[in-house]
């Protein structure tokens, strides 16, 4: 079976984010580039089918990402991938969601599989609408939360979480399938895994080799970014040492009342 | 794009506080462009929806109570809603930021070449083009994104960000033909409801939240529970309470979990963590319970009171109480 997963490279999301008043932009310094916490649970939910699976099955990475940070790639190979396609273009700065994914659908066409894993959410735009929006696309079953899954022949069982409970749905192969972060937690790279990532292919595609038909970039955008700020800061606000549980209860109490929320 | 049309994601009918939302603020939206707002209420149950939505200043309600909603992921659905679409015309769709919606929304993007914003908690109309505000990077940047006026536009809306008013005139409703299919991928094998009778976290008017300084399951049910209800709020937690097992996964809040934006917020035994906050920050008042003052949610809540929650939150409830009581 071949599986492909869709990572993205985004700026940590335990780092603090600040933006310089100045320049309006994010303060990259002290901001590292890891992967998206989303595809990480994808990942994860790939090579645990590899193992279940085992004899051929392949894991292969594909991102859309500036070539400066595609080396970011390495820890989902240590991780247990065992290649993973880029694919990156200067004309895809400032692709909005639609861009985005028109051309991630159309590298994705280049590549052969049987399970295309995608994760929910990125940290840093958090639309969610990549996953539906490649399945449209790629004319694909749209199977997004997972939890479990279970292959058997061309067909596929996977019990899904959905807002008011959980489901359990049947498809055929090949899918887009989405995780949830209750499949399973993602694995450590050993140094085993680090070791022997370094190599592996990361095989580059840029937009000459895709068959596009509309612009992508900012051009091929549907939506102008005006602005961007911080939110209103939210200034440090009262500690109070309570003496006891009443006192406590007191304080919380007269803070409410004052500020009319009781 | 001058009209409007809500997704009005139900289950048999019943429906969440973000319909109405939409409802209302669809048809703002619309007559700042000069056009109509219209709702579509699909599958079993939708006709009763349907009645409820006509009381908003909508144009109709668009409805089927075809089975195949209920039999198939998702696909009848976004066939539907594409069809409502063209119907009406280059539009903008509301659909409620939820796990399903997400997925309506990507889908209907490209069955509409239209222009996405997501997680969009305030809408403005400038020039004719819909301007759509949503926090992004956990809410480290607030961005101001517009969508081009002449095509269709996708808007997921986060629960919470507008009031539902009803106002209508009533509006017509129309069943809508089954849109051709070449068959739906993913069928709905078993669907299991959990928790559903509780108020939805995220839209929620007060969210006490547990964490691990809670220890266990118990205080939730015995602690939480009890000033939630007394506030008329719903109980949250921290993911360290979630992966424990003290609460299901839907009450997590945070990164990886849901946010919320209730004009009040009690964490409880929460220590603050990075991820935690991207999901709460923009509550309206936050107030954190803990034993060490020292702990990162000091530096973004309102009020911080250092002690031990399982002897204040007996004592904060019994006052609530009491002073509900001389209201009444
Ligand atoms: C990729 C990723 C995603 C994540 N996503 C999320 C997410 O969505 N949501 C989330 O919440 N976390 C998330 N986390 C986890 C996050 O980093 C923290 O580990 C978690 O939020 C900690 O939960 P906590 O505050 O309940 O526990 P702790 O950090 O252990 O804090 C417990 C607190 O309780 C206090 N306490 C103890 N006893 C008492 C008492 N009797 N009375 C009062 N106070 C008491 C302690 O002083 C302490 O501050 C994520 C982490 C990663 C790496
Ligand atoms: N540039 C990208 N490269 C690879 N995968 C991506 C990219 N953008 C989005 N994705 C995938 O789509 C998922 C949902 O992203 P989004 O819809 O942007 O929140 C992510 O978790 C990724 O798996």
């Amino acid at each position: 079976m071949k599986i492909v997963v869709t990572v993205k490279l985004v700026p940590n999301p335990n780092a603090e984010k600040r933006i310089d008043p100045q320049t309006k932009r994010l303060v990259r310094a002290g901001v590292d580039t890891v992967l998206n916490p989303y595809d990480e649970y994808a990942l994860e939910a790939a090579l645990q089918l590899k193992e279940r699976t085992g004899g051929d099955t392949t894991v292969t990475i594909f991102s859309m990402a500036p070539d400066a940070l595609k080396e970011g790639l390495r820890r989902a190979l240590a991780m247990g991938a065992d290649d993973a396609v880029v694919l990156s273009d200067e004309g895809l700065e400032g692709s909005d969601v639609w861009a985005t994914a028109y051309a991630m659908a159309a590298a994705l066409r280049t590549l052969t599989f049987d399970l295309l894993l995608v994760g929910g959410l990125t940290d840093d735009s958090s639309t969610g609408a990549v996953p539906g929006a490649l399945a449209e696309h790629l004319g694909l079953p749209c199977i997004t939360n997972a939890r479990k899954v279970d292959i058997q022949g061309d067909r596929i069982e996977v019990e899904r979480e959905t807002d008011s409970g959980y489901q359990t749905v049947r498809g055929p192969l090949p899918t887009l399938l989405t995780t949830a972060l209750t499949f399973g937690e993602p694995r450590y790279a050993s140094l085993k895994g680090i070791m022997g990532a370094k190599k592996k292919t990361i095989a580059a595609l840029s937009l000459p080799q895709l068959s596009l038909e509309c612009p992508v970039g900012t051009a091929g955008s549907k939506t102008d970014l005006r602005s961007f700020a911080p939110p209103p800061v939210r200034g440090k606000g009262t500690t109070v040492e309570a003496a006891d549980g009443a006192a406590g209860a007191q304080a919380i109490f007269d803070f409410l009342a004052s500020r009319k929320l009781v | 794009m001058n009209n409007v049309i809500v997704y009005a994601e139900h289950r048999g009918g019943s429906t969440r506080k973000v319909t109405f939302e939409l409802a209302t603020e669809a048809a703002k939206i619309a007559s700042a462009l000069g056009g109509k707002a219209y709702a579509a209420a699909l599958g079993p149950g939708s006709s009763a929806l349907a009645e409820q939505l006509a009381r908003y200043p909508l144009e109709a309600v668009f409805t089927s109570d075809d089975a195949d909603v209920e039999r198939f992921l998702l696909d009848p659905i976004v066939d539907y809603l594409a069809e409502a679409a063209k119907k009406v015309g280059p539009s903008l769709v509301l659909v409620p930021n939820t796990l399903s919606g997400r997925d309506v929304a990507g889908r209907l993007m490209v069955r509409l070449t239209a222009g996405i914003v997501a997680d969009v908690v305030e809408l403005s109309v400038d020039n004719g083009s819909v301007v759509c505000v949503s926090p992004k990077l956990g809410g480290a940047l607030v961005t101001h994104c517009a969508l081009r006026p002449g095509e269709y536009g996708v808007v997921t809306v986060r629960p919470n960000a507008f009031a539902a008013a009803p106002s209508g005139a009533g509006a017509r409703i129309e069943s809508l033909a089954k849109p051709a299919s070449n068959g739906y991928a993913a069928a709905i094998e078993n669907d299991v409801e959990e928790g559903a009778s509780e108020l939805a976290l995220e839209e929620a008017p007060v969210v006490v939240a547990g964490g691990r300084g809670l220890g266990g399951p118990e205080p939730f049910e015995t602690l939480l529970k009890p000033l939630a209800q007394a506030l008329g709020g719903a109980v949250g937690a921290s993911r360290a309470a979630a992966d424990a097992g003290w609460v299901p996964y839907n009450l997590q809040i945070g990164q990886t979990g849901k946010t919320v934006t209730p004009a009040l917020y009690i964490a409880v035994g929460i220590s603050g963590a990075i991820q935690h906050k991207v999901g709460m920050r923009a509550s309206g008042t936050i107030v954190a319970i803990n034993k060490d003052g020292n702990a990162p949610i000091a530096e973004f809540s309102d009020l911080l009171v250092v002690g031990d929650a399982f002897r204040i939150v007996p004592e904060l409830t019994k006052l609530i109480e009491t002073a509900k009581g001389q209201h009444t």
